[in-house]
């Protein structure tokens, strides 16, 4: 792509995310997403200077994605693990400066603020140590290991005066907001049930570069360091659940197991919970790890239609049948003998309906981008993104109460006691 | 009381209504009947027919264990004869020569064998031979009122409606489903839809309607509809006043005009928008 397509493509991708959230409803749901897509552009040498703490896949792929920005730079990159450290130099201008330990960048100064893509249970400490020195702080999701920690975070960013924001793409990209925004202006009816997987045909185990430890690499497979499927795959759609319910849940259930990948791992290769809302609307979410057939999506269901936006799909509710072999009974029960028609669109009831729906429309381009113009803007301002904080500690708090539901193998309340945002 | 057992099975959605008396436990076990027939006669997943199907392709005789499958082998052997040849679930359009007369089923020593190799599909039988297994069913276990159905095309009822004289159908047109072709009546009895036209016919799963004789497909725009005591041989006579000429259509026809009806729609006709 040239740098004449990608302006073209951007500014395109920049339009939808206005569109989708241009008006009152989608200002109060999502206002976050027009405040990051008007973020200005900064001269190269005026950029937000961001210090990555962690150059695996994920912290690779964020430094691609900041080079995109037109407000932000990498200024300095860190990692424990030398391969990792020496990929994620390939992709930085030689001048950037490179460490193997957190707080030797911190102490060098030259940052604004620091990218986190470490394993989860390093978010609290790195995080901490940031705000210490000064800097703002973009953690990637799920916040912490534990909800204490999550609540810990808000604080320390409160305290410190500076910014904590998560990174929850999908909370920027634009199928999901014009998705929210016709689900707000009643195009599916009540929403009162949501259908979210996230289905892989994956062990999730990663081989072992020589140098480094199965722990290490595969830190998501082990509970000191990961919840697993909840808070690295749960936490995305249950923010996508509260967000369509504009609510948090109430309660939780759920069962979880180690049925397939029966390899030494210590977090559940298969999770199904149901979150409950206000009103009786449920989440029902499960995620396994030997089947791809259903993939990743959440089925919006409303009584008027269905958005599935990860199709980028939404379908309307076909006006209900009276079905011949169901009138049957009822007329036998009223007294009433009448004619019953062989076949036909009234014959049988209940299969699921198979027509392709419409598009949602916009689903290209990578929003990951816009996560940081939106934190380059914070940064700049010195103003949080709004609602944005608020959305991703919800959505960490739920996966890791549901963690503790399938173990506990109890129905959990939601907590009283977080911090407020 | 009224009750309904929902399942998939026979590769279609079966429904199983029963009203008033009858064991508490009758429509559990019609449904096992159907369930076991199906495992028994299906071609698409290991079955009694497809260890069958693999010596007959083979052009091998085998020896057939299986009792359901003895039994539809019976059935079919006794409705290859009464439909003048035109039910045939040998009929293969990959053998233009193949065909239920191709097959020996020796009964008393439980073996068929073969002059060729052929394939045996009981999609034509099947659904009727196992709605007559799940009404014998529900009879000894006392039901005197129910009605079955297998897919939109097959139907069988047992006993009167519950509220007195036959059931009462109607039959749409499969092209224009507000016109009624015929309305029938069932008592303890079958029906069974055939059509090369409407809605599912174009289906990926479903296989054409051919002629025995030549294994040509039957392409003119036709439904049948064959009214029997047993399901299996309401299924076996729709498929063949579908795949029949015009002489043995009228043959077949005049064996009982209240009970079998063939229409025949212009040429051209298609699935209405």
């Amino acid at each position: 792509m040239t740098d004449k397509d990608f302006d073209l493509s951007r500014r395109s991708f920049i339009d939808r995310v206005l569109m989708a959230t241009a008006g009152a409803g989608m200002a109060a749901a999502a206002p976050w997403a027009s405040a990051a897509a008007l973020a200005a552009p900064m001269a190269k040498g005026d950029r937000v200077r961001l210090g990555v703490i962690g150059t695996g896949d994920r912290g690779r792929a964020l430094i691609q994605n900041i080079a995109k920005t037109r407000n932000c730079t990498v200024a300095a990159i860190c990692d424990n693990f030398e391969l990792h450290l020496a990929k994620g130099r390939a992709l930085v201008d030689a001048s950037t400066r490179a460490f193997t330990d957190h707080r030797a960048m911190l102490d060098a100064g030259g940052l604004d603020a620091v990218v986190i893509a470490t394993p989860l249970d390093g978010h609290k400490q790195h995080s901490f140590d940031a705000f210490d020195a000064g800097l703002h702080v973009w953690c990637e999701k799920a916040m912490a290991r534990t909800i204490d920690d999550c609540g810990a975070m808000v604080k320390k960013s409160q305290d410190s005066g500076k910014l904590l924001q998560i990174g929850h793409q999908r909370m920027f990209k634009p199928t999901y907001l014009n998705a929210v925004r016709r689900a707000k202006e009643g195009e599916i009816g009540a929403i009162t049930q949501i259908r979210a997987s996230w289905h892989r045909q994956s062990s999730w185990r990663r081989p072992v570069p020589a140098g480094a430890t199965d722990r290490q690499i595969n830190w998501r497979l082990y509970r000191d360091s990961s919840a697993g499927l909840m808070t690295e795959l749960a936490t995305h759609q249950i923010q996508v659940g509260n967000l369509f319910f504009d609510a948090v849940p109430t309660r939780v259930m759920g069962s979880g197991s180690i049925c397939f990948w029966k390899d030494g791992r210590e977090v559940y290769d298969h999770v199904a919970l149901i979150y409950e809302y206000a009103g009786g609307r449920k989440l029902i979410y499960t995620s396994l790890l030997n089947n791809a057939r259903y993939g990743c999506e959440e089925q919006i269901q409303g009584s008027k239609g269905t958005i599935e936006p990860e199709l980028g799909r939404i379908y309307q509710e076909l006006p209900p049948k009276e079905l011949a072999l169901l009138r049957m009974q009822a007329d036998v029960a009223s007294g009433h003998k009448r004619t019953v028609p062989i076949g036909g669109a009234t014959w049988f009831a209940e299969l699921p309906v198979t027509t392709p729906g419409d598009s949602l429309g916009w689903g290209e381009y990578d929003e990951t981008m816009l996560q940081f113009e939106g934190f380059g803007e914070a940064v700049r301002t010195g103003k949080p993104l709004p609602g944005l904080l608020s959305q991703a500690y919800y959505a960490s708090v739920a996966s890791l109460l549901g963690e503790q539901a399938m173990d506990s193998s109890q129905i959990l309340n939601w907590p009283t006691s977080l911090v407020a945002t | 009381m009224a009750d309904v057992v929902r399942f998939a099975s026979m590769g279609t959605r079966v429904e199983l209504h029963r009203f008033g008396a009858g064991e508490d436990d009758a429509l559990t076990a019609a449904q096992h009947a159907i369930e076991a027939v199906d495992d028994a006669l299906t071609i698409h997943r290991p079955s009694a027919t497809t260890a069958l199907n693999e010596r007959l392709m083979a052009g091998k005789g085998a020896a057939i264990d299986d009792a359901l499958l003895f039994d539809a082998l019976v059935k079919i052997e006794e409705l290859h004869a009464s439909t003048l040849g035109l039910f045939d679930p040998a009929a293969d359009r990959r053998f233009a020569s193949a065909g239920w007369s191709a097959i020996a089923f020796d009964r008393g020593a439980a073996r068929v064998e073969v002059s060729q190799p052929v394939a045996l599909d009981f999609g034509g039988l099947g659904k009727g031979f196992a709605l007559d297994r799940a009404c014998a069913v529900l009879r000894e276990k006392g039901v005197v009122s129910a009605c079955l159905s297998a897919g939109e095309s097959s139907i069988a009822v047992v006993g009167e409606h519950p509220l007195g004289g036959g059931w009462p159908f109607a039959i749409p047109s499969p092209l224009r489903p507000d016109e009624i072709l015929v309305e029938i009546e069932l008592t303890d009895e079958s029906v069974s839809i055939s059509s090369t036209v409407g809605a599912g016919t174009a289906a990926p799963e479903r296989a054409a309607m051919i002629r025995p004789a030549d294994a040509t497909i039957v392409s003119v725009p036709r439904c049948s509809v064959a009214i029997d005591r047993l399901g299996a041989h309401a299924e076996a006579m729709s498929t063949a006043l579908l795949v029949a000429d015009e002489d043995r259509a009228e043959r077949l026809l005049n064996g009982d005009r209240t009970r079998r009806f063939r229409f025949d729609f212009p040429c051209g006709a298609a699935i209405p928008d």
